[in-house]
């Protein structure tokens, strides 16, 4: 049930360093960005409880794929968790849970990023009673899979 | 890019209920009736085969009549979607993870 979807970088950088680069607009267009020429990144970010980061992102004006962060926790400089609904170009939308934690060690900063995913908002507020995410779902039953018996194709 | 459709929504709601995750460990160990997964889980008839039904909608199984009773065992969902998405998500996620720690370190000097 504690599957997600976890990444680590170990940073050169002190740890406030690491934690202010990440709320400030260059950091976070460093974060969203590509090598791809042409490839845009707008990011407005209100860094404050409740607060709301938006950012659109994509290889043209036309294929534009836009989050809107919500920050829930905000704990210089030690952790960030935030709330995020990610819309699709069909208008579709998903939504995770994002949570960024960073730790010293030695000189350096180790910053640990976890995603949670979450079909509709209805679960993601489930979730924070105990509801696996989508993402351990999927890595469950996808592990499952091999011992699979063969499915039939008989009428129904 | 990361790849999103209509089915792997379903496929999230699918999986989303306590109970029909239940019924996908059940079926993993071998094919059982709609009776059989009642009793099991202590619901009717009919609440049973809703929920097969939401997993029957996104092949996450498939149900076979065998004389008066319905067979169900766990189907060929087109899992190779879904495990194409999380591994674009996970990529996309580590690339935007490594690019802000080479920023951050072209920024301050450090040695990566």
């Amino acid at each position: 049930m504690t599957h997600e979807l976890r990444f680590e970088r170990l940073i050169d950088a002190e740890r406030e360093v690491v934690f202010d680069s990440f709320t400030d607009p260059d950091g976070q267009t460093a974060f969203y960005g590509q090598d791809q020429t042409g490839w845009i990144v707008r990011s407005e970010c209100d860094l404050r409880v409740g607060g709301v980061w938006t950012v659109e992102f994509g290889p043209s004006q036309a294929e534009l794929y836009r989050h809107r962060h919500v920050f829930e926790v905000i704990d210089r400089p030690r952790r960030l968790l935030l709330t995020t609904t990610e819309t699709r170009l069909d208008g579709s939308s998903f939504d995770t849970e994002l949570e960024i934690v960073f730790q010293e060690q030695d000189d350096k900063t180790l910053m640990t990023m976890v995603t949670r995913g979450f079909p509709t908002a209805e679960l993601r507020d489930e979730h924070r009673v105990g509801l696996p995410n989508a993402f351990d779902l999927l890595d469950q039953f996808v592990r499952a899979r091999p011992q699979m018996s063969q499915a039939k194709s008989d009428d129904l | 890019m990361q790849h999103h459709n209509a089915t792997l929504d379903r496929t999230f709601f699918a999986l989303s209920d306590p109970t029909r995750r239940g019924i996908l460990e059940r079926l993993s160990g071998g094919s059982a009736t709609i009776g059989e997964l009642a009793a099991r889980f202590g619901l009717t008839l009919n609440g049973v085969k809703k929920h097969v039904g939401v997993l029957e909608e996104v092949d996450l199984v498939t149900t076979t009549k065998v004389g008066r009773s319905r067979e169900c065992q766990l189907g060929s969902a087109e899992l190779a979607d879904v495990t194409a998405w999380i591994e674009s998500y996970r990529r996309t996620l580590e690339g935007r993870l490594e690019r802000f720690g080479a920023y951050v370190e072209a920024r301050t000097g450090g040695d990566g």
